[in-house]
């Protein structure tokens, strides 16, 4: 996908009377595609653009991939975009190709290693999905209630709460409460 | 309710542990800046890196210092919660051996680590790491059997239980010490049991569900078992547990035509998993002195879980006919089950606890195997108590909304299953006192419930094998009311009649039993056997030569073959029948006896000619 560079760069630091020079801090911040190409996924003009955290090595954002799949699936013919993105900086572009081919996914993928798109969503660990319309943060937390807690994982999915966020979102009505979700901290990766 | 049962719950009750753990304050020794190199690892490598290693069960590696470090806050919590290790017993009631658990301090350290941004310290002073052999961990195995390739564990869904058949092919009886499960891929493999089947019975299973790949689904797999052996071991796998070795006087036996089954237990990982299984056995040639058995009581019978119900009861208690020495334990509930106790109380009143599991989990379940065997006498009353918890606060229920839920073989369905394994202790007059506690415990269930399938079964059979096959018939009859198409208990039924003499009633079961299952080798050896005790040569011929061709092996049918062929004077094709009996069993008495009388018959015949 042709993605114009930068922009969400300029929509953070347009503001600020020092937007050269965090502007170029920024930029080496800005999340990478897997050619090493900075990429803003805001700026691909769709309706809704959601971000789903995930890592190589996180059993619990791994188990979620057949529904990240589906979800995007379904979706991308109402103007959602998914992307995943890996907030791990030790992961390597060829670690997380394999990933992608290992679990069948078919999603763009971000190399985040400073944690520029984290601090956006406000994630805190993988799996975690976020919301945004435009740059504009609607929800961020947990897929669905399949994992209530570390060992104690649900039978029967009951609350799928990511999708009623997207399903609102496209309606326009109110974003329903997030959840937090369960999984391997980000904030173990410094 | 309909039954009656004697309950220990009253001021009993009040002696019951209290949950939670001491706190010891150890204030005095521990480390206000805990680092990886002097606190973290020694924890870790004790610990953790059984499984959390590349290759190994665990999903993480935690080996180095990076490793553990990308994990810091994950650990602290999954520790604090008591969710790793994985370890369901409550070891402030009851230890047991190879039990992985972390103290309080110890937790306490990997939280702070974590918290105080998990500092490595100085790693060349790190504890070495620890050296896990890849491979057979018990040396090169005496026989590797090895699954059929082709089973696919789905990328997403629900838990999967799936059985793997192992057919056996050795030579003569061997008696086995070990056997290291490989269940691999053991990543989505939690844990893996196996049952010994010297009946085909999964055999037949696996040709009823036919599924695609070897193997079928099923949580729980129903074995018609020997009496005069009861299998008394359990045979077990799971993350981190050290593959066990039976004492050298408790081996068991391990003959051609026995198969081995492998139910596994796996959870999806989000990508298709190959998984084939393999098994190392371990032969030490030396017969048991000890023989245990498994004491399993169930209250199956009692489960009938209202929707909505948050601490469902069923209790049950025995009372020890004879002494016995408790070597482990095994329980059993599907996801509803909460909290399971076991514990004895002695003729003296007190009460030794066997197991107290607070918030039970399928997915971790386990054998939990005594430090030493736990002696109780006679009198004593075993008793387990399981609750269970049907409403949706139940994360693992696996209705939504909640319904009601009765016994049953399938993961939507519930068991209440406590096995204990046990040696009888005393002195044995000759009989085998095993079969003393399985009357007693078959009496025990039958008291309670008269129409229980398993309970007059195991007695039928018990008797049948005590040689009492008119008691036995009444057993089986009563267990067939149950299971009308059960071919197992149409065989056995036929078995006992035909022992009794009773040759039209006995034709007549075991031809529905041929019918209910035409694959059932056993039930057309009986068919053939009540032919030839009809006098229906030909008929009878036939159903053994269709045995023999299944059971290559099968020293008896050959032999009853050659007797059926002799019966109808086809004496060349009856010896040659007869010989290969006796090479696949030099001690045949059947073929050995036959063989005597063909050698008369024709000297006869000679004299005769001359």
């Amino acid at each position: 996908m042709a993605v114009p560079r930068m922009g969400l760069a300029l929509a953070c630091f347009v503001a600020n009377a020092l937007c050269f020079c965090a502007w170029a801090t920024a930029s080496q911040q800005l999340p990478l595609d897997l050619a090493g190409r900075a990429v803003d996924p805001f700026a691909a003009g769709s309706k809704l653009t959601v971000l789903v955290f995930v890592r190589t090595d996180c059993p619990l954002s791994n188990r979620y991939a057949p529904e990240i799949q589906h979800l995007a699936r379904r979706y991308a013919s109402h103007g959602v975009n998914f992307w995943l993105v890996y907030p791990d900086n030790a992961e390597t572009p060829a670690g997380i190709q394999e990933h992608l081919a290992a679990y069948g996914y078919t999603l763009p993928a971000l190399r985040d290693a400073h944690h520029f798109l984290v601090r956006m969503a406000e994630a805190t660990v993988t799996p975690e999905a976020a919301v945004f319309r435009g740059s504009k943060l609607l929800y961020h937390g947990r897929i669905d209630n399949r994992v209530q807690d570390f060992g104690q994982t649900r039978v029967v999915v009951t609350a799928h709460d990511l999708e009623d966020a997207i399903a609102a979102a496209l309606d326009n009505k109110p974003i329903p409460p997030a959840v937090q979700a369960v999984g391997c901290y980000i904030s173990d990766l410094r | 309710m309909a039954w009656a049962t004697i309950t220990l719950r009253g001021p009993l009750a009040a002696q019951k542990p209290a949950a939670g753990h001491a706190r010891g304050s150890g204030a005095e020794n521990f480390p206000q800046n805990p680092t990886f190199s002097h606190d973290v690892a020694a924890i870790l490598y004790a610990n953790c890196v059984q499984c959390h290693r590349p290759g190994g069960a665990g999903p993480i590696s935690l080996i180095t210092y990076e490793d553990a470090k990308r994990h810091a806050r994950q650990i602290a919590v999954v520790t604090e919660k008591h969710f790793m290790p994985p370890w369901l017993p409550d070891p402030e009631v009851v230890s047991f051996a190879d039990q992985i658990h972390l103290t309080e301090k110890q937790i306490r350290i990997l939280g702070r680590w974590a918290e105080q941004g998990a500092a490595p310290g100085d790693l060349s002073q790190a504890p070495p790491v620890p050296q896990l052999a890849a491979g057979w961990r018990t040396g090169k195995p005496d026989l590797i059997l090895t699954a059929p390739a082709g089973y696919v564990l789905p990328a997403e869904g629900s838990d999967v239980y799936h059985n793997f058949v192992f057919k056996i092919l050795v030579e003569g009886t061997h008696y086995v010490k070990a056997v290291e499960i490989h269940p691999g891929n053991p990543k989505v493999v939690h844990h893996a049991n196996i049952l010994i089947d010297r009946a085909h019975s999964a055999e037949r299973m696996e040709a009823r569900h036919p599924g695609s790949g070897p193997g079928f689904d099923g949580m729980d797999v129903e074995m018609e078992s020997d009496v005069f052996e009861p299998e008394g071991h359990f045979i077990y796998w799971k993350p981190g547990t050290p593959v066990w070795s039976e004492p050298e006087n408790m081996t068991w036996r391990l003959s051609p035509g026995t198969d081995l089954v492998l139910n596994i237990h796996m959870r999806p990982s989000g990508k298709p998993e190959p998984i084939q299984p393999s098994l190392g056995i371990y032969f030490l040639d030396k017969q048991p002195t000890l023989k245990p058995m498994l004491l399993q009581f169930d209250r199956d019978d009692a489960l009938d879980i209202p929707a909505g119900a948050r601490n469902f009861e069923v209790a049950d208690d025995f009372k020890l006919p004879l002494a016995v020495s408790v070597y482990a334990v095994y329980p059993h509930a599907h996801y509803l089950g909460k909290q399971l106790e076991a514990y004895a109380v002695l003729p003296d009143g007190s009460r030794k606890w066997l197991l107290m599991i607070r918030d039970w989990d399928p997915a971790w379940q386990g054998i939990y195997r005594y430090p030493q065997p736990v002696s109780l006498p006679a009198g004593t009353v075993i008793s387990m108590h399981y609750t269970y918890d049907n409403s949706d606060e139940n994360p693992r229920n696996p209705n939504d909304p909640p319904k009601r839920v009765t016994a049953g073989n399938r993961a939507t369905d519930e068991m209440a299953h406590l096995s204990l394994q046990v040696v009888p202790a005393g002195p044995s007059r000759g009989g085998d006192l095993r079969l003393v506690l399985q009357e007693a415990l078959a009496r025990h269930k039958l008291a309670r419930d008269p129409n229980d399938y398993g309970a007059n079964y195991n007695l039928g059979a018990l008797l049948l094998s005590r040689g009492q096959p008119a008691d036995a018939t009444f057993y089986f009859e009563r267990s067939l009311t149950q299971r009308p198409d059960s071919a197992t208990v149409l065989n056995s039924l036929g078995a006992a009649l035909l022992q009794s003499g009773r040759m039209e009633n006995a034709m007549t079961r075991l031809q529905q039993a041929v019918a209910a299952d035409p694959e059932y080798v056993d039930a057309h050896y009986n068919l053939a056997s009540a032919l030839a005790l009809s006098g229906r040569f030909g008929e009878s011929a036939q159903q053994f030569k269709w045995v023999i061709e299944r059971k290559p092996e099968d020293a008896d049918a050959e032999a009853r073959l050659g007797s059926v062929l002799a019966a109808q004077q086809n004496y060349d094709m009856a010896e040659a029948h007869l010989r290969r009996a006796l090479i696949l069993d030099p001690n045949n008495t059947v073929a050995k006896e036959n063989l005597r009388l063909l050698e008369q018959l024709r000297s006869r015949t000679n004299d005769h000619a001359r």
